[in-house]
Order: structure tokens, then sequence, then C-alpha cells
């Protein structure tokens, strides 16, 4: 007999959607976190920042509404008060990831956990002691770390992102290491609060994920702000002193207060003693799985971060979590191939489905519409009017495939995209849909007018 | 003048073909040496480049169509000159070849051949020219290409049912009708969708115009989304399993193989052989910077043996007998979706070391499509040699012509007795399939093990390299 039908380790964005439905299910639950309820997500990730860009965001909009007959003068911000602000949010947040479990009858366990076998966990609790469990089936959602190169020096001036938003103060000179989706959130951030921010990216351009129309409008914006982007040669020379932070890039000598180093993400596995389950890894270090989120032992699944090719985002952990409880209780469930991309950075980003660059390796024929904020009356009058929303389609049948938008409210617009390409819907559904007026969402419905070259709301010859 | 572009004969045995691909459309420039389309034949694909320079006026043939070589399958000339609307008949004799080979042609390609006088003066067909089929026995199989689709029974239909249905994406042939000589009417198709099961159906918007686009009947279709709700996987998967027209290369194989199964009474032969000194010797040879492989070793046994079995090395129709006299030795090469048989002739003639020259050339050949189909027939004995496939030991089919084939299997570290101790030794496994009508057991086991006998001595190999 098993002490729990069903283990789950970690807490995080993945682990606790993964217990809560086990329980609901009907199953016997424990979860064992060794930090933190929320995991990254709501305690060094997603919420954190997301807190401190809306503080931002307000002090931007207060400095800068004067075209809107909006007048303030003597505007400043206290980043101590922000951090506080912060804190209190994720408080409240984790202690109620906390309730949720408890409220499921989950069995919590604080500690490291590790395996003994396939269908037994040690765990290291924080006063010392160590229990053992057994599960007939266990859910792997330890996430990951920051990974810090081992190039770098060893100094309280180079920080990965989870110590960044310990600072109670905002460095005024920042170099970020990285322009992916976490360096340019925070280069975006420090640089609405008035920080000198550079940004060095090693490969030709930043969030490579996008489709270059994106990254330029990204671009264009971040080094309005006074964002230095520099892109295509690594940052060498690394050095750190009681003073500051310095480095090369090309010929250029690089310095600031701080450098953040946001390079990617190591998953967390190596503590897990999964061989001793006999889980296999790759060379990576992240768990392969199936459709369910399987792993080689059919009992225990892996989510989230640490599972191979995984797209290490919040949202598709529950998802994975969701799916594994399922499959551990016996429904057949599957982990859903498609997970919409939120970047705040400013301006908003948001993608779903394959880019222009994935149809092209992968040989789809397709074809794209595009409605610019520019003709739209609502971002107009918002004063946002940068950016656009484009539809990545079968070129045959119109499905569906993809979307990006960048532009303001950009994380919420995607939701849609999300839904229609889901559920195969093609492009004449969106047109046919009638959008409130006026919206950001009307853009989806123009785009989808001009993938016919029907727009109403564009000048004939610039429909493409 | 519009000059006309013909279907050209790229070998003294081909009398038909198909257009696998244009590479220019109607309108298109066209200069000299410009490649013109694609064409397939029963042994190979091939390029044809144009003799003229002009405008594309003109496409009579269609992908996918087989038509007899010469026929006029297009029109070069100038901008705006008129062409005839149909083809005109194929010249019995073309004055001049209107389209070339690229520099692999043979000069066998441009010389018209008199085998194909009788397919040439018959009147061009006026529908569709994939009709007039100058072999009957490949009738059926052309008739499965997609470009010559079979005619259904005439259904008898409404306009407005026949509309209905499609925009179902439903086989409308499935519904009975209920008008006048059963003719399906609206009221018919929508009864159908209501006692099929099809409205309580529940599909993807993207999966019905893909279903319709491919005239796949949804009523066929499982789902696999939530609730069995209909997705793009699913019709997709319904597309894979329609039938699609074998490649000609697989058409020629497919017949050829039961062709000869149906005729010829094969029996079969197996000695394994020890190749453990022959591997030694290799290798050794190979220091002095000689190298030959495994395979050349089997080719050259064959050669010998079969002059001194010339009953293996002969063909038979069960009434005659003829003997080949050369040794046209055809070894098979597997290629992408297929296999090739090029011919070594007369290897006889040839010293080893020649031999092996033309072995690799003809194999290089062969992995690049390169061969050109007179390269691939007349031959007289094979060898189909599986031995870098890591197999114990296999039968081949006896191509059509010959009397027997030796597949050729891996070779394995195996325990052998030899005086009387067990010894690891390299053993493979070498199978004659013979024609039982002119070959006799005790020929063939003679003829094998006449093989072994020369791959196990090693004097025979210094003599003939050194």
């Amino acid at each position: 007999m098993y002490d729990y039908d069903v283990i789950v380790i970690g807490a995080g964005p993945g682990g606790y959607p993964a217990a809560i439905r086990a329980a609901q299910l009907g199953k016997k639950t424990a979860i064992i976190e060794k930090e933190a309820f929320g995991g990254t997500c709501l305690n060094w990730g997603c919420i954190p920042t997301k807190t401190l860009i809306a503080s931002a965001e307000r002090y931007h909009h207060a400095k800068t509404s004067k075209d809107f007959g909006v007048t303030s003068n003597g505007v400043s911000f206290d980043y101590s008060r922000m951090i506080g602000r912060k804190a209190e949010i994720v408080k409240k947040l984790s202690s109620g990831v906390r309730m949720l479990l408890k409220s499921n009858g989950v069995e919590i366990f604080e500690g490291m956990a590790r395996f003994e076998s396939a269908e037994r966990i040690s765990v290291s609790q924080p006063d010392g002691s160590r229990r053992w469990l057994s599960a007939a089936s266990i859910i792997i959602a330890a996430g990951s770390d920051s990974a810090m190169p081992g190039f770098l020096p060893k100094s309280s001036r180079v920080l990965e992102s989870r110590a960044f938003l310990d600072l109670t103060e905002l460095p005024k000179n920042l170099l970020v290491l990285g322009g992916g989706v976490i360096g340019c959130e925070f280069a975006c951030m420090a640089a609405a609060l008035g920080s000198k921010v550079t940004v060095v990216e090693m490969l030709e351009d930043i969030v490579m994920i996008l489709d270059a129309d994106v990254r330029r409008v990204l671009r264009k914006r971040m080094e309005e702000m006074g964002v230095k982007l520099l892109t295509g040669a690594p940052l060498t020379d690394i050095a750190a002193d009681k003073n500051k932070v310095t480095g090369r890039f090309k010929d250029q000598t690089l310095s600031g207060d701080v450098l953040l180093v946001a390079v990617g993400r190591k998953p967390n596995t190596a503590t897990l003693d999964l061989d001793r389950a006999g889980i296999k890894t790759d060379t990576r270090g992240t768990i392969p799985v199936d459709n369910q989120g399987r792993t080689n032992i059919p009992s225990v699944f892996a989510i989230g971060d640490l599972v191979s090719g995984s797209i290490q985002l919040a949202h598709a952990a529950t998802q994975q979590g969701i799916a594994a409880a399922e499959a551990a209780s016996g429904l057949r469930s599957k982990v859903e191939p498609i997970c919409p991309s939120c970047i705040f950075t400013s301006p908003e980003i948001g993608l779903a489905g394959l880019s222009e660059a994935h149809a092209a390796a992968k040989r789809i024929q397709i074809k794209t519409a595009l409605f610019p904020f520019s003709a739209l009356g609502k971002a107009m009058a918002a004063g946002e009017t940068d950016g656009f929303v484009k539809w990545i389609a079968d070129h045959e049948t119109g499905q569906l495939l993809g979307a990006q938008a960048v532009g303001c409210h950009a994380t919420e617009l995607i939701a849609e995209a999300a839904l229609a390409i889901r559920n195969e819907l093609t492009i004449d559904e969106v047109a046919h849909t009638i959008h409130s007026h006026p919206t950001m969402s009307e853009a989806w419905m123009e785009a989808a007018h001009a993938f016919h070259g029907n727009c109403i709301h564009l000048p004939k010859r610039a429909a493409r | 003048m519009a000059q006309a572009v013909i279907f050209p004969k790229l070998g003294q045995t081909m009398e038909e073909g198909a257009i696998v691909k244009w590479l220019k459309k109607e309108g298109d420039s066209v200069a000299k040496g410009d490649i013109l389309f694609e064409i397939e034949t029963d042994k190979a694909n091939l390029e044809v480049e144009s003799f003229f320079e002009g405008v594309l006026l003109k496409i009579y043939v269609r992908e996918g169509v087989t038509v007899p070589v010469n026929t006029v399958v297009g029109y070069v000339g100038s901008a705006g000159e008129k062409v005839p609307p149909q083809p005109p008949p194929p010249e019995s004799a073309p004055a001049q070849p209107p389209a070339q080979l690229p520099a692999a042609a043979t000069p066998a390609a441009q010389a018209p051949a008199p085998t194909s006088a009788a397919a040439l003066t018959q009147p061009q067909p006026k529908v569709a020219p994939a009709q007039q089929m100058p072999k009957p026995v490949t009738a059926p199989a052309v008739a499965a290409l997609p470009a010559v689709p079979v005619p259904a029974a005439r259904l008898v239909i409404s306009p407005r049912a026949k509309a209905l249905s499609r925009a179902c994406s439903i086989d409308p042939s499935r519904i009975k009708g209920s008008g006048a000589n059963g003719r399906i009417v609206e009221q018919d198709v929508r009864s159908y969708l209501d006692a099929s099961g099809y409205n309580t159906l529940r599909i993807a918007p993207a999966a019905k115009r893909l279903a319709s686009q491919n005239s796949i009947d949804i009523l066929t279709v499982r789902g696999s989304g939530d609730g069995g709700r209909i997705m793009t996987e699913d019709i997709k998967r319904a597309i894979r399993r329609k039938p699609v027209a074998l490649t000609r290369m697989r058409q020629v194989i497919a017949r050829r193989l039961v062709e000869s199964k149906q005729t010829i009474p094969h029996f079969y032969v197996t000695v394994k052989v020890d190749i453990t000194d022959l591997m030694g010797y290799r290798t050794n040879i190979k220091a002095q910077g000689i190298n030959y492989s495994v395979n050349d070793f089997v080719l050259e046994s064959v050669i010998l043996s079969l002059q001194e079995f010339p009953t293996v090395n002969s063909v038979t129709d069960g009434i005659n007998v003829s003997w080949h006299g050369d040794v046209d030795l055809g070894m098979a090469v597997s290629v992408e979706n297929g296999l090739v048989v090029p011919v070594i002739r007369a290897a006889q003639t040839l010293t080893m070391a020649e031999m092996k020259a033309q072995t690799k050339v003809l194999a290089e050949k062969a992995r690049t499509g390169k061969l050109t189909p007179d390269e691939m027939v007349g031959s007289s004995f094979t060898v189909s040699n599986m031995g870098m496939l890591n197999v114990d030991q296999f039968t081949a089919i006896i191509n059509p012509g010959e009397a027997g084939i030796l597949a050729v299997s891996s070779a394995r570290q195996t325990p052998a007795v030899i005086n009387g101790e067990i010894k690891i030794r390299t053993l493979m496994a070498i199978t004659l399939s013979a024609d039982h009508r002119i070959v006799d057991g005790a020929t063939g086991a003679a003829f094998v093990n006449a093989i072994k006998d020369k791959l196990e001595d090693l004097n025979l190999w210094k003599s003939l390299i050194a």
C-alpha cells in the first residue's frame, strides 16, 4: 500500500494545480515544496515583475500625459515602496495558494524532495529531520532557476532576476546580459523609471522567438525610451568591483551599477536523485515526456520548465499539471500544443501558434494578414498607435495557425487568437464575428478582412 | 514558325512515359537548353531540355498523363503565334529531334526506333492522349495515375442537392434519390444528413474546409478533438488513407515481380561461405592501397561460375531455351522508394579492376538517378547484395528473362566446426533462386558451391589481383 495516490514535487504554477486537480478527482494527494508556495511565477517571476511594471507605467503616464491635457508637476517615485507593494501582493497570493491546497484536502510537506525509488520519496524538512513518503503516481514539478554561467564574476553587482527583485534601490545604470523575454521586460521596466539601460544580446536581434516585424516595433520603442540595444556579439571581459560592473561589446567598453543576467533557465533536476527512480533525462538535464507528461517510468510524470522542449511559461505548466493529474487518475487527457506567450515589454507583445519563421521551417504555405493600430479609433483615443496584430493562416484553407500582436494590451488581445487557433477556426470565422467598437480587439477582425483584401478601414492600396 | 515539342524516346525499349513536372508554364520564355519538363519512364526520371528559343505557347499533355514517345506535348514559338487547339498526330519519323537529353543521354535517345512505329502511326486521340495505350498490359496501372481519374458511374442529382452535399463535404453517391429515375434532390440530402448523424457532428471550421477541398466524405472521419470534434488532424489522416498511384518505377517493379512469380517455378539453394581468410586478405591488400569490397569478390566469383554453368546464364519460355552468351551481370541497387538494376555488359571480358571500376560508376549513377534506361536493360543474371543491411539470409525473385538470381546476406562471426574443433569464423549465406524449368537441383547446388569455392580460394584472388 502506498501512503498517497499522488505526490506532487513543487508547488509552483504547475505543481499546485496538479495537486488540486488530483484531489478533485478523489485522489489522496500530497505536495512537497522546498521554499515558497506559488513557485517562481508567483514569488520571483510573473507576478512581482508585473507589479513593478504597473508602478513603472503609472509613473511614466503621470509624467507624459501633457498631450492628453493632464499636467502634473514634481512627479517622483519611491522604489522601496514599489518593492513593498510587490512583497504584499506576493504574500497574499502565496498564502492563497496554501489555502487552496488545504481546502482541497491536499497534504502539505515543506522540504527538499529526493527520489528513493520510482514510488518512494524522502523529504529533508527545514528542522533537519527526514521523512519518507510513497505514492502510486508522482508528478515532478520542481521548475527551474536562472542560469548563471561560470564565466561571470561572483559579485553582489552581478544578479539574476530573482535577486534583482529584492533590490531596494533601482540601479541608475543597468547592464542587462541577454536580450530575451526576461532581459527585455526588466530593461523596459527600469527604463520607464528613468534608469539608463544597456542590453547586450549575442544573437542578431532581441527576442528572436518573434517575427522580424514585431521585433522592429519593440526595438524602436525601447530605443525611444533610451534603452541601448547591442546585438550580434557577446559581452566579454566582464568584471565587477566595489562600485561598478564593466564589460566589453565589440570595441566598446560598457559600465553599469548592476549587471542583470538573463541568459536562460536551467532545470531543477540535479538534486532530485532521478537516477534512483530510473528516470531518464537528456543532456541538458531536462526530462523527456509523452503527450500526457509521462516520463520513461509510467507512474512518474514531469511538467513545466524541467520538461524537454518546454515553453517555460507558468500557464503551460498549469495545463501540463492538470493533464498529468488527470492521466495519473486514469483519465484520457493530453498536453495542449497551442500555448500563447505574453511578453510584458513596452509595448506589450502576445503570440500564439506558429510564427512566420516556424511555418517556413515546417514548409507550410502561409498567408499573413496584418492590421496596424495606427488605423484604429480606440488606439488613437488612447494614444497607443504603435504596433499591430497579425494573423498567420494556411494559404489554402485559411486555417488560423498563428498570431502575433504588439502594442497596448497585446497580452490580453492574444487570448482571442489562442482560442481561434486551438479550435481550428479559419480567417472567415473571425472576419464574420462582430467585434465591439471601439476596442483594440477590433484589430483582429480588421486583419481578417485584410486577409481577403476587404479591409474597410485601410486605404485600398495599403491592404496586402 | 512554332516548333512542336515532342516527348522524346530515351531508350531503345522505351515506348511511353509520363511528364511528372513541367518546369515552364504556358507563356514563359524559353531559351535553348532550358529544362522544359521532367519525365518519368519505367526506369528513371529524366530532364528534357528545349531545342528551341522563344515562348512556350501551348502545353497539351498535363503532368501525370502517360503518352507514347514522340507525342507532341506542346509548342515553342514567338509570342502571339497561333497553334492548333488540339495536338497534331505524332510524326512517324521526326525530321529532327525537337528536344534533347542532357549530356548523360545515350546516342540511342535521338535515333528513331523502329519498334515504336506501330504506336506512332495510330491516329491521335481527340479526348485524352492517355487513352491510347500501345501496350495493353500497362493500361490498368496507368489508369490509377492521379491525372487520369476513373470515371464514376453517373450520379443523377439536382444542382441544389449537389451543392449542398459539396458544402457539407459528404459523398452524394451514398444517398438514395427519391426523384424520377432515382434522382437525388435537396430533400434527400437533408434526410440523409439527419439519418446519418451528420447534423450532430462537431467539426472545426478549418477541418470542414480542408475536407471539402480534398473531397473527403466527412461521415467517414472519426473525430479526435474535444468530445469527438473533427479536427484538421483527422481530415489529414483521411487524406492519407486515399489511394495514391504508385510511381511508374514501382508499377513496373510490381508487374515484373508478379510476372516472375507466376511464370517462373523458383527453387532455392543456400550455402554458407567462409570468408574469414578472404577478409584477412582484403585487409592485407588494402594496406597496400588496393581496395576491393566483399561485393567485388562476389560479383567476380559469379561471373566466373556463370561461364562454367551456361545453363544458369540462359533463359527459357518453357518451350525453347537460349543461352545468353555474354555474362551481362545485373546488380540490384536500392534507391529511394525503389530498386534499379544496372548492368555490367560482357562482364566476362573485363579484368577484375575494370569490373570494379564499372560497378562503382554504375552504383553511383544509380544512387544519383543518372542511369539511362539503356543501362538498366538486358541483364542475363542478377546479384542482389543485402550484406550491409544486417540480414541472416534471404531469397530473391528472378528477373524475367533470366534463369537465376543470387541473394547475398551479411557476413557474421559464427561458431564453425573445422577439423573437429569449434572455431569462430566469418560466414556469409548466399542463396540462389533458380528457374527449375532449366536449372535442376543438382546444377543449382553445384553452381552455388562453385561460387563458394572461389570465394574461399585465396590463390585464385592472388592470381586475379596481383
